[in-house]
């Protein structure tokens, strides 16, 4: 007999006009995912470890000056340059839509890093340290990286995962623990949201600005627009104009091809700077 | 073994056996043929977790939280979802809690001092019968003669530290580094409310801000950011229009549609001008009577020397700022204000910090009468008073005249013990204030710190008994401000203390005492969650609220699960009328604000000093995530930086990572150059909370001295009407000190920055708001 797994394809979205850059998700991900304590010299030799961070853009000039904000994070993209790089395939693509490394492969060749146009693979030039007291706060979901491998965010695949035991395998309902029927055993939105199982950052995130769910669960906040985005591909496939001016939807670096499963909605600005 | 025939074909058997049961445990075929033969790691989800409700104390507006605990740690903090005010949401200061607890740098045991006070030498002790004797000696010979300090407390334990300074004779004072008194004064006496009220950004349609960084730090933020994600992007409704007036580019400013660089101080003035236009104009909301609002002709009169042709070129507007006449763009605003209701006005932070803070925070808040926001949908919404007659609902806090006059008194000798708890006024307090040098130098006076760490203040004890850090305690709070109704969180222990540290809970120890020195009348219970305990089945005598139990014991387990209780139906006042004749008031008392320090020059800067994104006035300076956390505009980590103009910076000849002395009248402090397009050009900025001098090695001073704390060169200007420190009013001087560091930011991190390869549009799209 083989058991039937639930299919998944999990993706993100990002709308830039909710964000302001208050660096929750930053903080949040790094509680979550064992990552190493950034010190000074981290920062100084551009070597810290964000998994997620938000990049700062200035325009203009004082008084004329906006700054914008974007959190980036692994795109977990469908055609990943990080992937066929790997000579010892530590980074594949799962058919969850999310792009894996896998630590124990991993040989520390960096090409994956150097690949990635998002620059969001972290590789770890030091073997991390936390004072002894502070390892009790380590998550045991979670492996620690070691010296000379490669990391990087895992859209918390370790939430999902313990999403799909608890509500696919088991059948219990996260808040009251109610058997739930086996035809109805799939992990939606609102089971992620009560049972903790939406990444560390999208649960942090005060003004909602990162969104997750299955990509194709209708309950879930993500699903129109990653219709939307794929429907401005398929257009672009056709030779067709997507009409860039009316719609918020867009991937980043769309023009590489990469097709990341993570996407953004734009910022909304009522006074653009006037361009030089 | 050895191999035999039959060995071979029963251990190949097995394999088989395992082949399909690997099958049958769901491991897809796909990923057996070309993903991986071992699993990944996260794939191994093993033992089972609990969550518990608490709260969070690592900033004031106290946030609740569920705490995630596998074998006795505490592994992970985030928002619970049931808690009214932050509705499942954090701050990045929330995760933060995690390393309080397991802190390397927490003192195990109670101490001694050793050697010179101040000098970091201390000897352990025991509590039985070293540490406690001590305690109850010192407080039966001087008690009546102590001053306790305390971070600002509300609920329970405020209540108890009332009662037990008052037993004992002494004098309690809240501490906070940027207080809120001139905010709660100006609430007062515009809106007669003794709690802050909370807004309603969710349901507004335009935000006009005054200097306060309410997305950041001001008084609630997560609050305020999970109601500025609605009032962006909420379900069925319009975008709402953001502006946000500021001598400094704030991150809050960063997110408003427009930013306007006022001169600092002149806010209240800018806030008039708009009233002025609005009064003029009848754009009032419909219903206002402005006659009785502004107080007559003799109203209108005095509103009138607020015309916005008078006020432009005070707050220093120019028409590159506004992008055309300054007159227009304020006459403009103030139509926009009024049209698109509902609308909301606030105003804090730099604002409230002048000399003339108080009536520039009242002409600021006066604005929410004229366009009728004073307690309806989408404006300003007031909170009830505390459930519990005696409890109080909101915390009272020293001003820098309570303070310098604590200073003087231990410099006299009157006052001779000092208890202190979850406080830090050496570092927080004005190099001027001299606490120091009076601690150090007052021979007859006796110290006791309850901190759990070292730092500036508890490093000058005679005494350390640390407390439990709040995942260890028990505790509550009463929202403040709260959500518009009576909401009462809920602290309880999430995991024991670790085997090698030895706390005591604060609380505890007061009650021990108060029952030593024969106090129990006033403070009867036998510990802290006895008296929590009392509190919960008064509430459940109430009979209404969030919970529903048949038994105190029920109500009680209930409270603690969810984290505390709330009750949606007894909300604060639903409007407040305005004092008569509000605006002619406010304009009677206007003047613009007094620097000191530095005078005018071309060396010379409007200091605006702001509170740091994590770690607020330098509370949580030890806790080294919030140190690795960038600041959301210089992305600057660990460092002190200084904000300047760039085009300031070239005239000067500076260059990121420069280090510039900043010199005021009082002192001078090293500071790492960030040279910013978003600063005016005669402002720069320093943020808080840096610069300790004792204690964990994550908050000191670092090699090359590149941390220092910008309390130590404000000027003691005090805000007229609340005594409070204004720290914005200082005026420095900055030079170059011939040193450079290489400074420690985010920026640059990933190459498109970096290489300048990738234009920001690239990255960050936009899109008008009729296409959006």
């Amino acid at each position: 007999m083989v058991t039937k797994r639930i299919e998944h394809k999990w993706g993100m979205v990002v709308d830039l006009d909710r964000c302001t850059g208050c660096q929750a998700c930053v903080v949040a991900c790094q509680a979550e995912n064992n990552i190493p304590l950034n010190s000074k010299a981290y920062f100084q030799q551009r070597r810290a470890y964000e998994w997620i961070r938000i990049e700062r853009y200035w325009e203009g000039e004082f008084p004329n000056v906006k700054a914008k904000f974007i959190p980036i994070l692994c795109q977990h993209c469908e055609n990943a340059p990080c992937e066929p790089v790997c000579p010892v395939f530590a980074t594949y693509h799962n058919d969850e839509g999310m792009n894996v490394q896998i630590y124990n492969r991993c040989i520390g060749t960096r090409y994956c890093s150097v690949n990635c146009p998002y620059t969001v693979r972290f590789f770890n030039f030091w073997e991390p340290v936390w004072p002894k007291r502070l390892r009790n706060q380590l998550n045991p979901d979670v492996t620690i990286r070691t010296r000379g491998i490669m990391e990087k965010c895992t859209f918390c695949v370790q939430r999902l995962r313990r999403g799909e035991v608890n509500i696919e395998r088991r059948g219990l309902e996260p808040l009251t623990g109610e058997r739930i029927p086996a035809a109805d055993r799939k992990l939606n939105y609102r089971q992620m949201k009560e049972g903790n199982h939406l990444p560390a950052c999208v649960q942090a995130c005060p003004t909602n600005a990162l969104n997750f769910a299955d990509q194709y669960d209708e309950t879930g906040p993500v699903k129109k627009h990653f219709d939307e985005a794929n429907e401005q591909i398929e257009t672009r496939h056709r030779g067709g104009h997507v009409d860039e001016a009316h719609t918020r939807v867009y991937r980043l670096f769309e023009e590489i091809g990469t097709k990341p499963n993570v996407i953004y909605l734009k910022k909304v600005e009522p006074f653009p700077l006037e361009k030089a | 073994m050895k191999l035999t025939r039959r060995n071979f074909l029963a251990w190949a058997g097995l394999g088989a056996v395992g082949a399909v049961a690997c099958e049958g445990f769901g491991i897809r075929r796909g990923e057996l043929d070309i993903q991986s033969p071992v699993r990944l790691p996260e794939d191994l989800v093993r033992g089972s977790d609990n969550w518990y409700a608490s709260l969070c104390r690592t900033c004031p507006s106290c946030e609740g939280i569920v705490v995630r605990v596998m074998e006795g740690r505490a592994k992970k903090i985030q928002g619970n979802p049931l808690y009214p005010t932050n509705q499942g949401k954090t701050h990045a200061r929330c995760e933060a809690g995690l390393q309080a607890l397991y802190h390397p740098d927490r003192i195990a045991t109670p101490m001694r001092r050793s050697g010179p006070r101040g000098s970091d030498e201390f000897v352990p002790i025991k509590w039985q019968p070293d540490g406690i004797d001590s305690l109850r000696n010192a407080l039966r010979a001087n008690g009546s003669s102590s001053v306790m300090i305390t971070e600002p407390l509300r609920g329970h334990l405020g209540l108890l530290v009332e009662r037990f300074a008052s037993a004992i004779g002494g004098e309690h004072l809240g501490f906070e580094a940027i207080d809120n008194n001139t905010l709660r004064a100006a609430v007062k006496n515009v809106f007669q409310q003794d709690t802050l009220p909370d807004f309603d950004f969710d349901n507004s349609r335009f935000i006009l801000s005054f200097g306060a960084d309410f997305l950041s730090t001001w008084v609630s933020p997560t609050r305020y950011n999970r109601g500025y994600g609605e009032f962006r992007q909420g379900e069925g409704r319009d975008r709402g229009m953001f502006y946000q007036i500021d001598s400094r580019f704030s991150m809050t400013a960063a997110n408003a549609d427009k930013w306007l660089p006022v001169r600092p101080g002149w806010e209240g003035h800018l806030a008039l001008s708009l009233a002025q236009v609005i009064v003029s104009e009848n754009l009032q909301a419909r219903g206002v009577d402005v006659d009785t609002l502004v107080g007559g002709d003799s109203g209108i009169q005095a509103l009138n020397n607020f015309r916005p042709e008078t006020v432009a070129p005070l707050a220093g507007l120019t028409p590159e700022m506004t992008g055309g006449d300054p007159v227009e763009f304020l006459k403009n605003l103030a139509r926009s204000f009024a049209s698109n209701r509902p609308s909301i006005a606030i105003g804090g932070g730099s604002a409230g910090a002048q000399s003339n803070g108080l009536f520039n925070l009242e002409a600021i808040y006066a604005l929410n009468f004229l366009v009728g926001s004073v307690g309806g949908k989408g404006g300003v919404r007031f909170n009830p008073g505390s459930p519990w007659d005696d409890v109080p609902a909101s915390s009272k806090v020293g001003s820098l005249e309570d303070w310098t006059r604590v200073a003087e008194q231990i410099r006299s000798g009157k006052t001779k013990l000092l208890l202190l708890h979850g406080a830090d006024p050496v570092h927080g307090l004005p190099d001027s204030v001299r606490l120091r040098d009076a601690i150090a130098q007052a021979n007859d006076l006796f110290v006791v710190s309850f901190s759990p760490f070292i730092d500036d203040t508890s490093v000058m004890a005679d005494l350390i008994l640390p407390d439990r850090v709040s995942l260890e305690d028990w505790g509550d709070d009463i929202a403040e401000p709260g959500p518009g109704y009576q909401v009462v969180g809920m602290q309880q222990p999430v995991v024991n203390p670790l085997g090698d540290l030895d706390p005591l809970s604060f609380p505890d120890v007061l009650l021990t005492m108060a029952q030593e020195l024969g106090k129990e009348s006033q403070l009867p219970w036998a510990n802290f969650k006895a008296m929590l305990r009392e509190g919960s089945d008064a509430l459940f005598a109430m009979n209404r609220g969030s919970i529903e139990a048949s038994s105190a014991d029920e109500f009680w387990n209930n409270l603690l699960r969810r984290g505390g209780w709330w009750d949606e139906r007894r909300t604060g006042p639903a409007g407040v009328n305005a004092p008569d004749g509000l605006f002619r008031t406010i304009a009677g008392k206007a003047t613009g604000p007094d620097f000191a320090g530095i005078g005018m020059g071309s060396d010379s800067f409007y200091l605006a000093p702001f509170a740091h994104n994590t770690l607020l006035d330098g509370y949580n300076g030890h806790l080294p995530w919030l140190q690795a956390a960038p600041d959301p505009l210089s992305t600057v980590t660990w460092q002190t930086w200084v904000e300047l103009n760039d085009v300031t910076a070239k005239r000067m000849g500076v260059k990121e990572g420069d280090i510039l002395r900043i010199e005021s009248s009082k002192d001078s402090i090293r500071a790492v150059a960030y040279p910013t397009p978003a600063a005016p050009l005669d402002v720069i900025s320093v943020p808080f909370g840096q610069g300790r001098k004792h204690g964990s090695d994550y908050a000191t001073d670092r090699p090359g001295r590149e941390s220092s704390n910008v309390m130590d060169i404000l000027e003691t200007t005090l805000v007229k009407g609340t005594g409070s420190l204004a720290w914005a009013g200082t005026r420095v001087r900055v030079s170059k000190t011939g040193e450079s560091v290489s400074i420690s930011k985010l920026e640059g991190n990933a190459r498109a920055v970096e290489i300048g390869l990738t234009p920001a549009e690239k990255i960050i799209k936009t899109i008008a708001p009729e296409n959006a």
